[in-house]
């Protein structure tokens, strides 16, 4: 375990100081994911200044709901972005280096790309969650404290875990491109508001197959206490532990189908 | 450009988006998705509410169709390829060949959405077959008035994406620069939320900015909200900006392709 983590943090570094290179892009890259998000709060806003509240939410929850998505996205892209060159690895066989290596192939492909995007994301939705919670109407004790950082760091597992997941379909779809786990990424957007505010079958979705509502309405539902849902904290690291086995299970079951590419 | 050039550029753009028909479907869903998700919130808004911002429930439905229209019209795909082009350095082959590189790409981008926008059109079909009380124009005029305005939508959208394309040339990535556009264009558009719910800073800084005319313009033709000399005037104001970006375009690709450099060979 220890030489995993040791060897994830070489081969990250070693990313982060290739893309460090392309000074331009940096900036670009990380003003965007900054301005995608502010100008998401600036649509919050201005729907909370014709409206009071969304069935009962008032516009910090949501705004809470909203940024927990995107942090753990930039997190995802910042510190996981290779699951997303899965495709291309798979596509080109690249995927034959990594398995020659004595270290688990899950690890190589986890560190085998940054994205910098990451950065703006995480600093930008961790001020809006900090300003969220600081405006929402919960009393702090250290038991809270406690439920916020499981809530928290359940939500970070659960998102790796589904972007895994949704890109080992590159084992058996090949061609597509990213486009199956972007329209899964896409599922996400239904998790920016309370769940409540969907028919049943999406709340289906994204609580029971692919768990975004675990990644925000949850997590608030928890620490505020809202809906008598303040029991679901210790749901949360439950889905977490399942969804990292589940998407772990699907990579290996992938690989066993892994047929290398080309001549 | 010869039109046999144009022609021919259209229909090849037309067979890669039957082509990559797998991903341009998924892309849609993707649209799907988000504008099922924008329905939702407008729902849980309008709940217990005869009008929000002076607009009713069933005005905002059909807004929210005319949304997912425009945007389905000129997709992701479109927009990546002349950014692909600069960056893989296909771009000189291009510079090679008697052809108008703008109006080439032009060319490309009405081809795949000949396409893609039958595909989008045929899914409003779908939808409105099951959503009942959409309003739609109330005369043949007001038609030719929305068709004018889908049109200059898309020539607006097409100068806005041509301009963010050809600022790869000075970037060696061209997902942030992608990303801020469509973040820009979504909010400042209307693509979100429409206008008349915007604080009036907000709204005067989008009323002398080109976005609206990508959703808001066709959208207020298709309600029907303005009079015929103020719906007029939408349009002008739209092509307006369209020829305006047009010529920016031009102008920028003659700079841009001053300072160009291609690596390898």
């Amino acid at each position: 375990m220890r030489r995993s983590l040791y060897l994830y943090y070489r081969l990250i570094s070693q990313q982060l100081r290739a893309i460090l290179e392309y000074q331009t892009d940096f900036v670009i890259l990380m003003g965007s994911a900054v301005l995608t998000q502010l100008l998401g709060i600036v649509f919050l806003r201005v729907i909370f200044q014709r409206i009071p509240d969304i069935n009962g939410w008032g516009f910090w929850e949501v705004a809470f709901m909203y940024a927990m998505i995107y942090v753990t996205e930039g997190i995802g892209s910042l510190l996981f972005e290779g699951t997303w060159r899965l495709g291309g690895l798979i596509n080109r066989g690249e995927l034959d280096k990594l398995l020659l290596r004595p270290v688990s192939p899950i690890l190589q492909v986890l560190s085998s790309a940054v994205g910098v995007n990451g950065i703006g994301n995480i600093v930008t939705g961790s001020i809006i969650i900090w300003q969220a919670l600081a405006h929402m109407d919960v009393s702090w004790t250290w038991d809270k404290i406690g439920i916020t950082v499981i809530v928290l760091l359940s939500a970070v597992v659960i998102r790796i875990a589904i972007n895994l997941a949704s890109n080992c379909v590159n084992f058996w779809l090949h061609g597509t491109g990213n486009a199956f786990p972007q329209m899964v990424l896409n599922v996400g957007d239904f998790a920016k508001y309370p769940i409540t505010i969907y028919p049943s079958f999406v709340r289906v979705l994204v609580a029971g197959f692919v768990p975004f509502a675990f990644i925000s309405y949850y997590p608030a539902a928890a620490i505020t206490g809202a809906n008598d849902l303040a029991w679901v904290w210790a749901l949360c690291p439950v889905v977490a532990v399942i969804s990292a086995c589940a998407a772990i299970g699907i990579f290996r079951i992938g690989l066993r189908s892994y047929e290398s590419a080309g001549n | 450009m010869q039109p046999r050039a144009f022609v021919s550029l259209m229909n090849r753009a037309m067979q890669n988006t039957f082509a990559y028909r797998t991903s341009y479907i998924i892309t849609l869903l993707t649209y799907f998705i988000s504008i099922l998700s924008l329905y939702a919130l407008w729902t849980a808004i309008f709940d217990g509410r005869d009008q929000v911002a002076g607009m009713s429930w069933n005005q905002m439905k059909s807004y929210l169709l005319i949304t997912f229209m425009t945007n389905s019209l000129l997709s992701w795909y479109s927009e990546t390829r002349i950014a692909t082009k600069i960056l893989d350095g296909s771009v000189a082959v291009d510079l090679l060949k008697p052809l108008d590189f703008q109006k080439a790409r032009l060319a490309e981008t009405l081809g795949s959405c000949a396409v893609e926008g039958g595909l989008g059109l045929l899914f409003i079909a779908v939808i409105s077959a099951f959503a009942s009380d959409i309003i739609t124009p109330h005369s043949p005029f007001a038609w030719l008035l929305f068709a004018l305005g889908l049109a200059g939508s898309l020539a607006v959208k097409f100068g806005i994406v041509y301009l963010a394309g050809l600022l790869c040339f000075w970037s060696t990535g061209s997902h942030g620069i992608i990303w801020s556009r469509i973040a820009i264009t979504n909010l400042l558009s209307g693509g979100l939320i429409p206008l008349a719910f915007f604080p009036d800073w907000l709204a005067q800084w989008a009323s002398v900015l080109p976005f609206q005319g990508i959703v808001h313009t066709p959208a207020t033709l298709f309600l029907d909200q303005v009079g015929t000399s103020e719906a007029i005037k939408l349009i002008a104001v739209q092509w307006g900006w369209a020829i305006a970006l047009w010529w920016a375009g031009k102008g920028l690709w003659q700079w841009a392709v001053r300072k160009i450099t291609i690596h390898g060979g």
